[in-house]
């Protein structure tokens, strides 16, 4: 029984460590943010070449997504779409093993 | 991983687009040899590439008090090595892109050689120096998994420096720098993605073992030892 769902008690233990590191590293560290590493890498960048972040201009034009809502909205249909993949082809997988058996 | 638009000079956007070129254009070359020669390859491509998707857009966060988000890669490069991975990876790119302004059409090339070709490249050469050993299968996916996550960020650490040498030190020293921006927050990451990319791996092996056998992705008496001790 614990041989056969190995990998799955695994997973269940590396998301809950995974959680409480979060946790702990968020009530250590007071000053964390937790902002995206590609601003922290942006900001580096500033703090090398002396050029304020405001100064770096897009090379090509980019729309942003005028709030942080609707940004997270476009990543959850991201997340959406993968999902949709990986559900549907399980689902045929799942289907086509039924079939033989019967 | 994202290097946002405009925070790459021109000249090297140009470079790392030139190298990715190549590697996009074999990557549909193979793409559309493998799905031609087994119809059973798109499933196995659906789910390695819904897990690149679901996985690229979760942003967690990690012990460096920042966020980053997993790559997902891993899977998709065992089974259709790097070049097909980069093709899935572009398109991911190029979704956050368009939409999300995470990374930008400038950078569009630099960040597919991060995420899309090296990364996956070393899960791949991890991959393949451990198949044929006795090295145990999943540890095998694991450890690709979880190197195609962190040599993506070394890749961007790397991009970086070299465009934004310090003035003390230069690329080295800049390259320290983004490292630990970048990789040292993803190694929790990388190990989360990777055991739940493992867990991924067993259901296929039980659903379908037949298509990884065929495309050759681990030996037969390996799926087939797996499956019944699973």
């Amino acid at each position: 029984m614990l041989r056969k769902y190995r990998f799955e008690i695994l997973a269940i233990l590396a998301i809950i460590a995974f959680c409480a590191l979060f946790l702990y590293t968020s009530s250590v560290m007071g000053n964390a943010e937790f902002a995206g590493s590609d601003d922290v890498g942006s900001s580096q960048i500033s703090k090398i070449t002396g050029i304020p972040e405001e100064s770096f201009h897009p090379l090509i034009w980019q729309w942003v997504a005028p709030s942080g809502e609707i940004e997270s909205a476009l990543f959850a249909l991201q997340a959406a779409i993968g999902g949709i993949f990986v559900g549907w082809f399980f689902g045929y997988w799942k289907g086509l093993k039924e079939q033989v058996k019967e | 991983m994202h290097i946002m638009e405009g925070f790459l000079p021109w000249q090297w956007c140009l470079v790392w687009w030139l190298i990715a070129l190549p590697c996009l254009a074999l990557g549909i070359y193979q793409l559309k040899r493998v799905l031609k020669a087994d119809r059973e390859a798109l499933p196995l491509l659906g789910v390695t590439g819904g897990f690149i998707f679901i996985l690229s857009s979760l942003k967690l966060p990690s012990v460096t008090g920042s966020c980053s988000h997993p790559t997902g890669t891993g899977l998709s490069a065992i089974a259709f090595g790097p070049w097909i991975t980069a093709v899935i990876g572009a398109i991911v790119l190029l979704f956050q892109a368009l939409f999300l302004a995470h990374g930008g059409l400038s950078t569009l090339g630099a960040n597919t050689v991060s995420m899309g070709i090296v990364g996956p490249l070393a899960g791949w050469a991890i991959y393949r120096g451990l198949r044929d050993t006795r090295v145990s299968m999943f540890v095998t996916v694991f450890l690709a998994c979880a190197f195609a996550d962190l040599f993506t960020y070394v890749v961007t650490s790397l991009e970086l420096a070299l465009a934004y040498p310090a003035q003390m030190g230069g690329v080295g020293s800049s390259f320290v720098v983004f490292m630990g921006i970048f990789a040292v927050t993803q190694v929790p990451l990388a190990i989360l993605e990777s055991v739940i990319l493992v867990l991924v791996f067993k259901y296929i092996v039980q659903l379908r073992p037949g298509i990884l056998v065929r495309l050759k992705v681990f030996p037969e008496g390996m799926i087939t030892a797996a499956r019944s001790d699973a």
